[in-house]
């Protein structure tokens, strides 16, 4: 089914849901997008690098191109974390973003935010009391572990985990919602600094030296991507009969 | 080096006493001069040694240089240099806000780091979004006015000539401002993005009046700054020169005056003079090496906002001030406040794309001042904001949106545009810094800020909330998310009539103690609903104004600089 994006009724809160079925979407036809969907098939920010200054170009090439090695979570860890990253971020195919090795460099190398809450352990230390938790939490549902749950269970702990509903064992050492806040702001900060993530939603990237000149209301400049509408190239296809 | 005239280019108003922006390289955007700038050994004793770089310390040293004084100012952050240092990059600009660990506690605990706080040379402007609204006249007696809050020692009209000085040096840019004290800006209004102009469209729908601006972006080429680009990345520190911070905008004057600033050095203690009750100088350790040093001032002004201030006044303690300096009434780090600052998006069918442009655009005091049908006392003003994609995710989530929501919602960005409000919060003697029990990599206590909202912090809260959402409504928004937040920091040594009720006097002189000053947005009794940064740069205009006046005295300092000045006019 063909959507037209000017209506608001594939949204979460309009449909009541969790919104439309990203699948409907036009497969992305340049570049990547996590899981290859997205709104702008035909949009690739990463060939507008040459429009960025060095030090920029080089930081977010390399988000693609160069993908950190593990150097703080142990494998257990990972294996829990890496599967929590996708479950939050809906990330159920390839291909993936790999959040958890940029949350794993910044917390390797101490680049913490700046402030810790009173009733919380350091940042470093939440992540790992958070594996644990999330592992617990999943053995009481009679799982092995957080990954080895099925996918509905994973659901089921992580939104209790925003809901600041977990408790026992290692949950009563961290404030849940506290730990929820740590725990996203990297998880988004990682999703959504990736250029493929700015492909799936149109963003126009790093700007600078260019700038941008056509400011106002349904305006583009002429390399930001369109938006898809109305046609869904699958049925397009079968319609005009050019199968 | 010497430019004569007081206009710049093609017209535009600039300013007679600072050259900064005619001091910067066309073609880079790093602070010429570096090389060259003047160097004081630690043991001559500067006449004022400031701690912090940022909107107060840089404005204090500028001014105070142009009149001759010997000054060094410490930064425990980097020299930044734009082009070698900053990227357009949200989770890129990270090094940009100040990191070393602090504990947040209380009842609603406030988040630092990005949200409020700078590192380096240029301080938390190096960061803002670029409003530079005034305060209201009533924000100086909201006491006497509506029983809340406290009385500024000083008046609006005190500032009134500072704060057209600092407009004229930013340059602020912006439509004639029709809110508390009405008045023109040196530069015209920017063109604004289609999400500030769908925001616009509904706020006029719904009654509100907003205006375009004020920000301090220059509309022009400004002296050696070029012209804004509309990237959209002003948080992220700006690579174009076009955006002011005090790295711009009094930095480089400053340097060609004889100040020296010793970037990477971090203050850990105010040395007292027990003999004769003075402060003699400044303890730092030197970022990089480890080092620790002692420089000796005449006068020292502590510059390090609302967190670093208090912090350094608390750990300077000695035997005759165990508890810090000038905390023998218990008030440093007290009265610390935060703008309440709720976000209310608003969808649309078009493409709005408010990536684009700078972030801060329109704005509103329409409810700025007090209004008894609204039940609480004070207000609060709407402005447009723009969160890049990262700023994007976190509001959805605070909306309750994860997994597949939260990707649906992002995949939607560009339809959304967003108001945001800054509501006035009140002071509050509990809500405060302190020193934790935690030391950081310089063996010095890390702050603890404890911050809890009263009853009329939340009613005022609340109502600005339904009044974006009202708005949308009006706009025929399609949908609507909303975050709860906080903005910028002011509060920590306040400015009051007497001891027992603040840390400084109007003079900034810090009670008790006739050579050490405050001077940053931690001075400030009250907040009202506006940005911060211009208000602190026209305080410390203000005190250098007073000081180089002889209106203030630093005793034995300017005795001692008078007598060197009468000496070097007898040839002596």
């Amino acid at each position: 089914m063909a959507r037209d994006f000017r209506q608001p009724d594939h949204l979460p809160k309009v449909r009541g849901d969790e919104g439309a079925d990203p699948g409907e979407l036009p497969r992305q036809r340049r570049g990547k997008t996590p899981q290859m969907y997205g709104r702008y098939p035909d949009y690739d920010c990463l060939e507008q690098a040459e429009h960025w200054d060095e030090l920029t170009c080089k930081l977010v090439v390399d988000r693609v191109e160069r993908v950190p090695e593990l150097r703080f979570f142990g494998d257990d860890e990972a294996a829990t974390l890496t599967i929590f990253c996708d479950v939050v971020l809906a990330q159920n195919a390839e291909p993936r973003i790999p959040v958890l090795a940029f949350v794993d460099q910044k917390l390797a190398e101490g680049r913490l935010d700046g402030y810790q809450y009173a009733d919380m352990p350091d940042d470093c230390e939440t992540w790992r009391l958070v594996a644990r938790g999330l592992d617990e939490s999943a053995r009481t549902h009679g799982a092995e572990s957080y990954a080895a749950a099925l996918i509905d269970r994973q659901q089921e702990i992580m939104d209790a985990f925003a809901e600041g509903e977990l408790s026992g064992g290692v949950w009563e050492q961290l404030d849940c919602k506290h730990a929820w806040s740590v725990v996203m702001r990297s998880v988004l900060a990682a999703f959504y600094s990736h250029p493929w993530a700015w492909n799936e939603i149109g963003f126009g990237g790093p700007a600078y030296p260019r700038g941008y000149a056509r400011l106002g209301i349904g305006l583009s400049e002429a390399w930001e991507g369109a938006e898809a509408v109305d046609v869904n190239p699958g049925v397009d296809v079968k319609e005009r009969g050019l199968e | 080096m010497r430019f004569g005239g007081s206009h710049g280019f093609k017209g535009s108003v600039f300013p007679h006493d600072n050259d900064s922006a005619l001091l910067l390289d066309v073609h880079r955007r790093g602070v010429p001069g570096r090389e060259q700038m003047r160097r004081f050994p630690d043991e001559e004793e500067v006449d004022l040694l400031v701690v912090g770089c940022g909107a107060g310390g840089a404005v204090l040293a500028q001014r105070l240089a142009r009149a001759g004084w010997r000054i060094v100012v410490l930064d425990r952050g980097p020299f930044w240099d734009p082009d070698e240092d900053w990227v357009s990059d949200e989770e890129g600009s990270h090094h940009l806000y100040w990191t070393d660990k602090r504990i947040v506690g209380g009842d609603d605990p406030v988040e630092l780091g990005k949200n409020n706080s700078g590192h380096g040379v240029g301080g938390s402007m190096i960061h803002y979004a670029g409003y530079t609204p005034r305060f209201h006249p009533s924000d100086f007696e909201t006491r006497t006015r509506d029983s809340v809050g406290a009385d500024w020692p000083i008046s609006y009209w005190e500032l009134k000539s500072h704060y057209e000085r600092v407009e004229r040096e930013l340059p602020v840019a912006g439509q004639h401002w029709p809110w508390g004290d009405p008045h023109s800006y040196p530069h015209g209004p920017h063109p604004i993005s289609g999400a500030a102009e769908r925001a616009w469209a509904g706020a006029r729908a719904h009654g509100v009046e907003m205006r375009v601006g004020p920000v301090a972006i220059a509309n022009g080429v400004f002296g050696n700054r070029p012209h804004c680009v509309y990237r959209g990345f002003c948080l992220q520190g700006c690579k174009v020169n076009a955006k002011a911070s005090p790295l711009v905008t009094h930095v480089p004057d400053a340097i060609e005056h004889g100040v020296e600033i010793r970037a990477d050095s971090m203050a850990v203690q105010i040395e007292l003079d027990q003999a004769s009750g003075r402060v003699a100088g400044v303890t730092y350790i030197e970022v990089e090496t480890g080092r620790e040093r002692f420089q000796r001032a005449a006068a020292v002004a502590v510059c390090g906002y609302s967190i670093e201030s208090p912090r350094l006044l608390l750990h300077s303690t000695s035997k005759r001030y165990p508890h810090g300096l000038a905390n023998t009434h218990d008030q440093v780090g007290r009265y610390v406040m935060v703008q309440g600052a709720p976000q209310v998006a608003g969808r649309f069918p078009e493409l709005l794309r408010m990536y684009k442009a700078p972030p801060p655009e329109v704005s509103s005091e329409q409810f700025y001042e007090t209004d008894e049908a609204r039940g609480f006392a004070r207000g609060f003003s709407i402005q447009t904001i723009s969160p890049l994609p990262i700023g994007w995710a976190e509001h959805v989530l605070a909306d309750g949106h994860r997994g597949t929501a939260l990707r649906e919602y992002m995949r939607d960005y560009n339809h959304w545009t967003v108001l945001g409000s800054l509501c006035e919060l009140l002071p509050l003697p509990d809500n405060r810094v302190t020193l934790a029990d935690e030391h950081d990599q310089f063996g010095m206590p890390v702050a603890r800020f404890d911050y809890t909202q009263c009853e009329n912090d939340r009613a005022n809260i609340a109502f600005a909330k339904k009044t974006m959402h009202a708005i949308w409504e009006t706009a025929g928004a399609q949908d609507v998310l909303t975050i709860d937040r906080y903005a910028h920091l002011v509060g920590g040594c306040r400015m009051g009539a007497d001891a027992e009720t603040s840390v400084i006097d109007s003079d900034h002189r810090v009670w008790e103690i006739p050579n050490l000053f405050a001077c940053d947005g931690s001075v400030m009794p009250t907040q009202g609903s506006a940005n911060p940064a211009l208000t602190i740069m026209a305080l410390a205009s203000r005190l250098a104004e007073r000081l180089t006046a002889k209106r203030v005295q630093t005793s034995r300092s300017l005795g001692s600089r008078t007598n060197r000045m009468t000496q070097d006019a007898a040839g002596i």
